[in-house]
């Protein structure tokens, strides 16, 4: 079976949970809605990996999850950010952002000088 | 967990149906969506699908997760509720102070009483050895036809070690009292010899130097020895300088090598080990000295061996052994004990009985807290119907009311370990009996964990009974009828068969202890056969070359004799071989001339003691007949003996054997006295046939001197010691007691056990009276309006307080008869430890019921008082 998760993904999938949830309580529609338009479709196949995601970061309590009315008055299953969620989020973008820019200064680095 | 997530469970759905919804929303909406870019309604559905990708691990994850959650939220919930249940239970036995130091004195007591028993049983019996492969070790002993054990020669000790097929190993040991010089004062120690692997056999290891090895059994080389540890912080004050220092032990000099770790001993505890000398008659192949038997003997079976296995290879050998050596082996042959029966094998049924009688005590608390919880019933029941009727199921309140118990008990198990810490301390410091291993008793990890075990079990005794009677059929109507407090006749009638419980395990507890008591009675009342009062015993031992000779041997001991004799106050001086009630001596062959030869399954064996002239007046035992040993049978003089009544019966048929010639290890000798029995090993045994010879004519080295004198003997302690150094100061005086102990030691593991029983079957007593009081009173209170109607009606107080305690004596009555019933049942556990009364001894049977019958008059009057006192106006104003 193939992987579920583009490899560009893997590890950061819950970072982009967590920042998606950031501007307030989400359903996991929402949530794959907003990791389409922000990624550029990065979850183009295999949104279904999202699920699994989600309920582990609840289990971990980084996020809370109620079922409340949708946008078209069905019941939805909402998730939003706990107080260690933030947190989290917070560490993992920093984590993020520090590899990123060592990658990036390392893809702009001349050769080595003898 | 956040507080929202407890109730989250009311509203959210099971985890399945759950997940399931969640992902149907989102195909839901994405198909919307694509529908409303224009995409026809069927194949948006399929694009959704498509994006969504695979669908059965997502949603098998999911369901995972969350079932993983909720179970982990039932947990929490559950703790929670536990957590809740504790602190109500805290909080309600706080609230009624009374009941809670009533119900935990008892339980204390009770399980106090049964940890402390554990822990010795524990250490006692069910500890292993500290041995390598304890339980696979044996003693061997040689067998007579009529059945009594012996030690091993050490020929016959060489034949079963190279002949055995059960054993993989096969050591010996003996033991010996020396005296050690070139440390200090001169000392008496407690050596051992033993063979080549003995050590590496039980695993016993030094602590410094080495142990002792198979070279050093050869002759020339034996003169070494390996100190115990306690011996070597006792002694040398744990100098490490000590190996390689030369003492004399027995008069030769040896070469300390080495010292054994600390805690390693034998079986009997030891200061000095030496190598057993292995002359001539260490082979197997020798009929020398094959019916010189002086070594236990250890063997190690072959792994799987049984018990039986290892006998049938026993006997085998001894069949051999009796066709080679026809003339020493004949008629003998070999058998095994596990070594944890030689150890522990006579103190195994008193300390169960023990344990068994402090069980009955818990079960006596056990009933009598559950007769308590049952009493608070009226207080409880507006409370528990309020929650009832607040939302509470029944299993929640039930759950409430165990943890109560729980509570209740496991303050009682602590309190109960502490009870426990300090009667086995008390316990090792007094040493009240001669129990072996009794110094390894302690309030153990197993101790504690027994503890809490019976803590649980308790609880949930006393409290499921309450407990199901609280939340059962009378619930609904308590709210009406707290008014007037009432419970449900079965209530009453439950607490009553409580009540008949208790009385029947006092009963059972009672009859014990009383048969003990008679017993130990019975056991003081033997006639020792010597007068105890007045007079001292110590133990001399003559060693080295001075005394190598028999001759000054003589000559020192009726210096001895002389010298003490001139003390102020004594008025007879003595020696002897062997002490009353310290064992019956040295074993001889014995033959009466001229009667018939025994048949061969007889042990023609009797015990015999050399004694000076004064001895047998020294201990104060009568004559019988004929006359004390003299001056002038000595070594010039014809052999003579005194025989005891014993050996009278045994081996003249009871007729008057003044005259006659008996036949001692081959020495002829004439009877010239006969001696009333005195006692050997305890007042229980029977005292066997043996013989008296003067000393001069078997002079022995190791010696008890007794002394008799007209005043208070302990003040010639150190007089005595003084006499002895002036004559030899190389010589030790050791176990200087009075005559009187000799009897009380004899007596010690009877009256501990006895005293214990005492103690648990008092507190039974004691508990079943409160138990008694506990119902009746209660009895009382609820029945207060229908005994004011009667008073109303004009019954005299007399007829209250006969009805009252009436009824306590018809409950006590029951009980009674059921416990009696159960003693006779349980008999034959006490049956082995009863002296000189039957089991249905007359006495303790008719007084027991007395004693209850008192106990529940007594526990019944106060109540009885108090009902006779009610107003009979409340019979008006309730109504």
């Amino acid at each position: 079976m193939a992987p579920p998760t583009p490899d560009i993904l893997r590890g950061t999938l819950d970072l982009l949970i967590l920042k998606a949830l950031s501007w307030g309580p989400a359903h996991g529609y929402a949530v794959a809605r907003w990791i389409q338009q922000a990624t550029d479709d990065a979850l183009a196949v295999g949104e279904g990996s999202l699920y699994p995601a989600l309920h582990r970061l609840e289990e971990r309590e980084w996020i809370t999850a109620t079922w409340g009315p949708s946008e078209n008055n069905r019941q939805a299953k909402y998730y939003a950010l706990t107080r260690r969620g933030r947190a989290r989020l917070k560490i993992e973008a920093d984590n993020w952002r520090r590899y990123a820019t060592a990658i990036f200064a390392a893809l702009d680095a001349p050769a080595l000088q003898e | 967990m956040p507080r929202w997530s407890r109730f989250r469970r009311l509203f959210g759905r099971e985890p399945k149906a759950d997940v399931d919804a969640e992902l149907a929303f989102h195909l839901e909406m994405r198909t919307g969506e694509l529908i409303d870019e224009g995409v026809p309604a069927e194949r948006a559905r399929a694009l959704a699908l498509r994006r969504f990708g695979d669908y059965d691990s997502p949603r098998q994850q999911c369901v995972a997760i969350s079932e993983r959650r909720e179970r982990r939220m039932a947990r929490i919930e559950y703790l929670t509720e536990l957590r809740q249940d504790v602190v109500y239970a805290w909080r309600m036995l706080r609230r009624t102070p009374g009941f809670t130091l009533v119900a935990l004195t008892t339980l204390a007591l009770g399980i106090g009483a049964n940890s402390a028993i554990f822990s010795v049983v524990q250490a006692v019996l069910l500890a292993p050895l500290p041995y390598r492969d304890a339980p696979r070790l044996y003693r061997v002993t040689t067998l007579y036809p009529d059945g009594t054990p012996y030690s091993l020669s050490p020929p016959d000790f060489m034949s079963v070690r190279e002949q055995t097929r059960a054993f993989d190993q096969v050591e010996a040991f003996s033991g010996g009292v020396y005296t050690m010089l070139g440390a200090g004062e001169p000392r008496e120690v407690r050596g051992i010899g033993v063979s080549d692997r003995l050590f590496d056999l039980l695993g016993l290891q030094p602590a410094l130097g080495r142990g002792l090895l198979p070279g050093d059994n050869q002759p020339g080389h034996d003169g070494v020895a390996v100190l115990d540890y306690g011996f070597w912080q006792r002694q040398f004050g744990g100098d490490h300088h000590v190996l390689g220092r030369t003492v004399r032990i027995a008069g030769t000099p040896v070469e300390i090598v080495g010292v054994l770790a600390r805690g390693a001993r034998m079986l009997d505890a030891a200061d000095v080990y030496t190598p057993l000398l292995y002359n001539d008659t260490f082979s197997a192949a020798t009929a020398k000295g094959r019916r010189g038997e002086f070594l236990t003997v250890i063997g190690r079976a072959r792994q799987g061996m049984a018990l039986a296995e290892v006998d049938n290879d026993l006997r085998r050998i001894g069949s051999q052994l009796q066709s080679a050596f026809r003339a020493t082996n004949d008629t003998l042959t070999f058998n095994a004990t596990s070594l944890t029966d030689v150890v522990v094998g006579d103190v195994r049924r008193p300390l169960l009985l023990l344990l068994g009688a402090v069980g009955f005590v818990l079960l006596v608390a056990c009933a009598n807290v559950a007769n308590l919880l049952l009493a608070r019933a009226s207080a409880r029941q507006t409370e528990l119907a309020v929650r009832s009727a607040l939302g509470a199921g029944r299993v929640r309140l039930l759950r409430q009311l165990l943890t109560e118990a729980v509570v209740l008990g496991t303050a009682g198990a602590v309190l109960g370990l502490a009870i426990a810490f300090a009667a086995t301390r008390a316990l090792l410091a007094a040493q009240p009996a001669d129990i072996p291993r009794v110094e390894d008793v302690t309030v153990n990890g197993a101790v504690v964990i027994f503890t809490f075990a019976i803590a649980i079990a308790t609880s949930l005794g006393f409290g499921i009974l309450p407990a199901f009677q609280f939340t059962g059929a009378g619930m609904q109507s308590a709210l009406r009828e707290t008014t007037r407090g009432a419970t449900s006749v079965g209530g009453q009638r439950m607490r009553s068969a409580l009540v008949v419980v208790e009385i029947a395990l006092a009963v059972v507890l009672l009859t014990g202890a009383g048969l003990l008591v008679r017993s130990l009675i019975q056991l003081t009342r033997v006639d020792p056969g010597f007068r105890t009062e007045q007079a001292l015993s110590f133990r001399v031992v003559l060693q080295g070359e001075k005394y190598k000779a028999d001759e000054p041997t003589r000559i020192r001991v009726s210096e001895f004799e002389q010298r003490l004799r001139a003390l102020p106050g004594v008025t007879n001086v003595g020696a002897t071989s062997v002490l009353p009630l310290s064992g019956r001596g040295a074993m001889v062959g014995f033959a009466v001339e001229g009667a018939p030869p025994p048949p061969p399954n007889v042990n023609a064996e009797i015990a015999l003691a050399s004694t000076t002239p004064d001895y047998l007046r020294a201990i104060g035992a009568t004559l019988m007949l004929g006359r004390q040993f003299s001056g002038a049978d000595d070594t010039a003089a014809p052999r003579v003996a005194i025989v005891n009544e014993a050996a009278v019966r045994r081996w003249f048929a009871g007729e008057n054997p003044i005259g006659r010639r008996i036949n001692t290890n081959g020495v002829s000798r004439e009877v010239v006295g006969v001696v009333a029995d005195v006692l050997q090993r305890s007042a229980a045994e029977p005292v066997a046939p043996m013989v008296f010879v003067p000393f001069a004519q078997r002079t022995i080295r190791s010696l008890r001197m007794v002394v008799r004198t007209s005043a208070d003997p302990s003040t010639l302690t150190s007089a005595i010691r003084a006499e002895i150094r002036a004559l030899d100061a190389e010589l030790a005086v050791a176990d200087i007691t009075p005559m009187g102990q000799l009897v009380a030691r004899s007596l010690r593991r009877p009256r501990f056990y006895t005293s214990l029983l005492t103690v648990f079957a008092g507190v039974g007593l004691v508990l079943a009276t409160i138990g008694v009081f506990g119902v009746m009173n209660y009895a009382v209170t609820q029945r207060g309006r229908e005994i004011s109607i009667r008073l109303a009606l004009g019954a005299l107080p007399g007829d209250v307080l006969r009805m009252i305690v009436s009824r306590a004596l018809v409950l006590s009555a029951i009980g009674v008869s059921v416990g009696l019933g159960a003693a006779i049942a349980l008999g034959r556990f006490i049956q082995g430890q009863l002296f000189g009364i039957a089991l249905l001894d007359p006495v303790t049977f008719s007084a027991v019921p007395l004693v209850l019958a008192a106990s529940a008059a007594f526990a019944s009057f106060v109540p009885a008082r108090r009902a006779t006192k009610l107003d009979p106006a409340n019979a008006l104003r309730e109504g």
